[in-house]
């Protein structure tokens, strides 16, 4: 038999056993469908978690108020000590005069507020745009702001940094929690999918037996059972995906104006996402397979 | 062909099945084998198609140690050895033809192949015109003629019959019989179990007689050929008395 026809012939007998204990199949096919949703969703909630946090890193400011007595060489000394400094990208002086503009741009309305107090209104301030901060390095990056901070004539740091690393702790918490609940979900399902293999080579043990005794090899007759897991496991990760994309659609447009649900739900799964999820279910599934038909399992009276 | 050398064989319970069996089957040759009920004939068959293996001793198929074969091989060896049940064991839901053309089918033959070997391998049991029906409509000797069918599909060496006409009545168990017959004409090996001393009596082909696992009797055959008056509305039968069948003159 050659491969294609051994495939076709799995695909069929598969088939015919899952309709065959229909019920149990599709008992299955559910646990495999919420646990890949679950998963799924976990997966999508972290990854624009993560795009956001990456978003908010780009944007992110790191501005150094100065002390308004501070005079031109103290300013020119901590500029080129911010412009050297190991994570600066880019640095931008921003004098009371630009501070102003900016703020009466930014809130016309209470422009007036400002312009009473005149120069003495806002002070000057070092804008630098920051390189990506590896987390190893974010300790030393901690301590360098608190350096700055303790420096004369610096009135204030205003580092976004700050409360981005403790968004992505709790980006890396929820991950693992994910992957948690994930695989403990998996494992059900791979159990619940190889109960079900097995109760369908138990129905089919006389066959089995029948297949050994005309000179089956254990590819031929293990193939269909392997192919049912795998079915099971497609359409559970098929159902998953459709169930994800058609609650997507009901829940992105409504939360849409919310900073953060709208940021949670900004994008959905990309195909690639979507096929691997898919293919999961149906890696789940033939494990489950596997572990189900173990020799003792097959093994009947005529084996 | 086929040699027992002190072949014995004892369950994990202590129970013997078996007990320094030592025989030659030649090729060609029609083998009864009979006993009462726990003598050991099912377990003698079992050890030669590599259901089961021997506590002790060896057991020659074709000049190979069977007990030796791979686990992954036996599937090979067991392409070459036919065996029928008393209990038919066909798969119920598939049709006639399906149980027939399981083995082409797993060797790859083409669907046009599976369906004229099957169809060949029904027609000389007298069923080629019940491919297309279910084992749950055929008769109990219906059932064993396609189990026989199934064991004839692949051209066996060898076909063993454990009890073959256990469930069938006398009529029948004849007709079934001399099915076997006609493929021993053929140059198969035939092992047949049975307990009916009436029916290896009528044929008188060559009996060995197992008491509590051990080789009691080893009785030569008396007869070249089986009386045709036997069962002579078998026609299959009656052409092989008289020296003819549908495969051919064989006299």
């Amino acid at each position: 038999m050659s491969f294609l026809q051994a495939l076709a012939y799995f695909l069929r007998e598969a088939a015919v056993g899952l309709a065959r204990s229909v019920r149990v199949s599709l008992l299955a096919i559910l646990t495999i469908a919420v646990s890949l949703f679950l998963s799924g969703a976990l997966l999508l909630v972290s990854e624009n978690l993560a795009r956001t946090v990456r978003e908010w890193r780009a944007e992110a400011r790191f501005v150094v108020y100065l002390a308004r007595d501070v005079d031109a060489p103290g300013r020119a000394e901590l500029g080129t000590a911010l412009e050297h400094g190991r994570w600066t990208e880019r640095l931008e002086e921003v004098t009371p005069e630009m501070a102003r503009q900016r703020f009466e741009h930014a809130f016309p309305s209470l422009a007036e507020l400002v312009a009473e107090r005149g120069e003495e209104a806002l002070p000057f301030s070092f804008e630098a745009v920051l390189k990506t901060i590896p987390p190893t390095e974010m300790s030393e990056f901690d301590a360098w702001v608190v350096e700055l901070r303790g420096r004369p004539g610096v009135a204030m740091v205003d580092a976004d940094q700050d409360w981005i690393s403790q968004i992505e702790t709790l980006l890396s918490l929820i991950r693992g929690l994910g992957f948690a609940l994930a695989a403990i979900l998996l494992g059900a399902s791979v159990f619940t999918i190889a109960s079900v293999v097995r109760l369908t080579s138990f129905l089919y043990r006389e066959e089995i037996a029948v297949m050994r005794l005309v000179g089956a090899t254990e590819f031929y007759i293990r193939g269909p059972f392997y192919f049912e897991g795998i079915l099971q496991g497609l359409l559970g990760g098929l159902l998953a995906a459709g169930a994800l994309g058609a609650v997507f659609l009901t829940i992105a447009p409504r939360v849409a104006s919310s900073l953060v649900a709208g940021a949670l739900a900004a994008r959905f799964l990309s195909p690639i996402e979507l096929v691997a999820l898919v293919a999961f279910g149906g890696i789940a599934g033939w494990t489950g397979a596997v572990v189900s038909l173990s020799r003792e399992s097959l093994d009947t009276p005529g084996g | 062909m086929i040699r027992f050398f002190g072949v014995s064989k004892r369950y994990p319970t202590g129970q013997s099945a078996l007990d320094g069996i030592n025989l030659e089957i030649a090729r060609g040759e029609f083998c009864f084998i009979t006993g009462a009920s726990g003598a050991g004939k099912t377990t003698l068959l079992k050890l030669v198609f590599r259901e089961d293996i021997p506590s002790a001793g060896q057991i020659l198929v074709n000049g190979r140690n069977v007990a030796l074969i791979p686990r992954r091989k036996i599937p090979f060896l067991r392409r070459t050895i036919g065996v029928v049940f008393q209990d038919f064991r066909l798969i119920e839901r598939k049709t006639v033809f399906e149980n027939v053309a399981f083995l082409p089918r797993i060797l790859g033959l083409d669907r046009g192949r599976q369906k004229r070997v099957a169809f060949e391998a029904l027609r000389r049991v007298g069923l080629s015109h019940r491919m297309a029906s279910f084992p749950s409509q055929l008769s109990g000797g219906e059932k064993q003629r396609v189990a026989i069918a199934r064991a004839l599909i692949n051209e066996p060496e060898i076909l063993i019959a454990d009890e073959p006409t256990g469930n069938l009545d006398l009529d029948l168990s004849r007709e079934i019989v001399h099915l076997f017959l006609d493929i021993h004409l053929r140059g198969t090996t035939v092992l047949f179990a049975t307990h009916d001393r009436v029916l290896i009596d009528s044929v008188g082909h060559r009996v060995l007689t197992l008491e509590h696992g051990r080789l009691a009797d080893d009785r030569p055959s008396r007869r070249e050929k089986f009386p045709a008056q036997l069962v002579p509305e078998v026609p299959a039968v009656a052409a092989l008395a008289s020296g003819k069948t549908h495969f051919g003159n064989l006299a």
